[in-house]
């Protein structure tokens, strides 16, 4: 049965091959360009002019590169569910080949487990590779920007991609063996995998550890340290805050300014302190807003999780898509060997 | 069947029931059938009869909706060893259009532990095909003459062909079912095949099944079925004899000798006819 797996899948294996080595070596070119900025950066602060200007352009200048790198390496996942996953029954179905290999003298189930496995397996170690060259690679940067929990580059660094691998070929098998059609089945699972990707950051993620909460005094030079102020939907908001005593964590949310008896500051004391606030002649990033609201004796409830809890994340990140695909697994097994017809 | 043979039949089917979809006429509605061991069975039956999905379910591809079941006393395809002892060759003969003959023959040796080599080798030679070409190019009669040897070549005790000569030619149907006898023969296995030609059944069966409107609508060894069914020379319909369509009847009793015998294919017609005539009186019997 292996010998068949492999003779079905060479082709696949040939393209796993040349992706590994074409995305390897710009991986490479990519991490010891990144080092030679760094060191750049680096020596900037050696010589103490503007050593926090320096590490932000460095790290500015990298952004762009890193999320068109997280969409190359997700767009790359659905692939390995398109076109290994969804095919793997379907395209036995449509051209009717399951009648000849089910009759030779080996079960369906076996049959079934044995393409799963080495096409998982394939696609994992092909993921890990790239993970695992893109995480170092990107290293200077992620130091750089204290943010590995940002919802898109979370995904792509670490283990948490070779979860995905493995649920993005479960997926597209279970879809080929329902959807019965190789074209619609690619579809299917192309959207699936797609809809997952988006729904498990941004819904699931976030409860998969209880958040701590913490409350924050607002003086004027916290204020100074936020990105934005006020938002779109109105309200007295505030964007971009750092904790002080947990760099790197992730603030999963923020209240708006609260005054001190902890009610939510009004939108006309927030507006007018926006809009025209005594003169101070403040410098900071918010210039005069900054005392005018500094001065309200303001503060933040805000619920975060520590940045020690990253590997816990990444671990029970990878294990729920594991869980999925084994859940996926058994009931593909189930589905090929009873209800065909 | 003889009471003293320790074999279980090849097919026995109670109640046997098919249906795709809730309110779709059942494919087939309540078959009871037993098939004794050593014989060469004919499906026989328009298109649509249910013939291909009582052989999907004789090698575990679909699974009954009610009913039992059992090939070679047990249930269809329960595991390896029962995969082995069936052989099955689907309708059109798939084949994996990218890989070569030797490569099917590769399959089947690493799928199947009763593989025989020399005997797929012999079969592919004598077949006239070339090892190194890949199964997409092959014409329908090479396809099927592959799709047997793979199903041969594992040496079941059962081999179960689905319509395995309706998408040939004449020459070539001829060369196929005569490879099919050949390793019938060559293998002692007991073989069950389907076809809306009734020729071709003709040709190889001793024991046919006329299967009509998701119902069997007579069943037994060739012999047996021409010795109880005449011609009968007047409308009179004497004790004993039931008549079937126009004037041919099945006899429980010895025929008298004013009958006249009849062909397998005026047989089958019969009830082939009578079953397209009134389906609610569709018999199901097992002739003895």
């Amino acid at each position: 049965m292996i010998w068949l797996s492999w003779r079905q899948f060479r082709w696949q294996a040939l393209t796993a091959a040349v992706t590994i080595v074409l995305a390897g070596a710009w991986l490479l070119y990519f991490g010891f360009d990144v080092r030679d900025a760094h060191s750049a950066a680096r020596s900037a602060c050696r010589t103490g002019s503007g050593c926090h200007q320096a590490m932000a352009e460095f790290e500015a200048r990298y952004r762009e590169t890193m999320y068109f790198v997280a969409a190359g390496l997700g767009l790359g996942l659905a692939l390995l569910g398109t076109f290994w996953g969804a095919p793997m029954v379907a395209r036995e179905l449509e051209a009717g080949t399951h009648r000849l290999v089910w009759n030779q003298s080996i079960t369906r189930r076996r049959w079934l487990t044995t393409k799963l496995l080495l096409t998982a397996l394939a696609a994992m170690s092909t993921t890990a590779v790239i993970s695992a060259l893109l995480t170092w690679a990107a290293r200077p940067v992620d130091e750089a920007s204290a943010n590995r929990f940002d919802t898109i580059i979370f995904g792509t660094r670490n283990i948490a991609p070779i979860g995905y691998a493995l649920f993005a070929v479960t997926l597209g098998t279970v879809v080929g063996l329902l959807v019965r059609r190789t074209l619609p089945a690619i579809a299917i699972t192309l959207v699936a995998f797609i809809a997952v990707q988006f729904a498990v950051p941004n819904l699931v993620r976030p409860h998969l550890l209880p958040a701590k909460t913490a409350t924050m005094a607002m003086p004027t030079e916290v204020i100074d340290q936020a990105r934005n102020l006020g938002g779109i939907g109105g309200g007295s908001v505030i964007g971009g805050i750092t904790l002080p005593d947990e760099p790197g964590a992730w603030i999963s949310s923020t209240s708006p300014l609260l005054t001190a008896d902890g009610h939510p500051l009004s939108a006309s004391r927030f507006n007018r302190c926006l809009n025209n606030p005594p003169m101070t002649g403040a410098h900071g990033t918010f210039g005069n807003t900054a005392p005018c609201l500094g001065k309200l004796n303001l503060h933040l409830k805000i619920t975060y999780q520590p940045s020690g809890r990253y590997w816990s994340f990444q671990l029970l990140e990878t294990a729920l898509y594991v869980l999925l695909s084994a859940l996926l697994a058994a009931f593909a097994l189930r589905r090929v060997r009873h209800h065909l017809t | 069947m003889p009471h003293d043979d320790p074999r279980p039949p090849v097919l026995r089917a109670e109640g046997l029931t098919k249906r795709y979809g809730r309110r779709r006429r059942p494919a087939l509605d309540g078959i009871d059938l037993t098939i004794p061991p050593d014989r060469i069975i004919g499906l026989v039956g328009p298109n649509g009869a249910g013939k291909s999905t009582l052989l999907h379910m004789a090698c575990g591809l679909t699974e009954p909706t009610s009913g039992s079941l059992q090939i070679l006393g047990s249930r269809p395809a329960a595991d390896a060893a029962h995969l082995a002892r069936v052989g099955f060759m689907a309708q059109d003969a798939p084949v994996y259009r990218s890989f070569t003959v030797a490569e099917h023959l590769r399959l089947g040796a690493r799928l199947n532990p009763g593989w025989d080599m020399a005997f797929a080798e012999r079969r592919v030679r004598e077949a006239g095909l070339d090892p190194s070409q890949k199964a997409g190019g092959l014409s329908g009669g090479q396809r099927a003459q592959l799709a047997l040897t793979i199903a041969a070549a594992k040496r079941p005790d059962l081999l179960i062909f689905d319509e395995p000569a309706a998408a040939l030619d004449p020459l070539a149907r001829q060369g196929f079912l005569q490879s099919l006898m050949s390793f019938v023969a060559d293998l002692k296995a007991g073989a069950i095949l389907s076809s809306h030609l009734l020729g071709d059944v003709q040709r190889v069966c001793d024991h046919i099944i006329v299967l009509c409107d998701a119902r069997v609508q007579i069943a037994g060894d060739v012999t047996d079925l021409l010795a109880t069914h005449c011609r009968l020379p007047s409308a009179h319909v004497p004790a004993g004899a039931e008549l079937i369509d126009g004037s041919l009847a099945r006899f429980t009793v010895p025929p008298p000798p004013e009958t006249e015998p009849v062909t397998l294919e005026e047989l089958v017609l019969a009830y082939m006819t009578r079953a397209e005539l009134s389906p609610a009186r569709a018999l199901q019997e097992v002739a003895r």
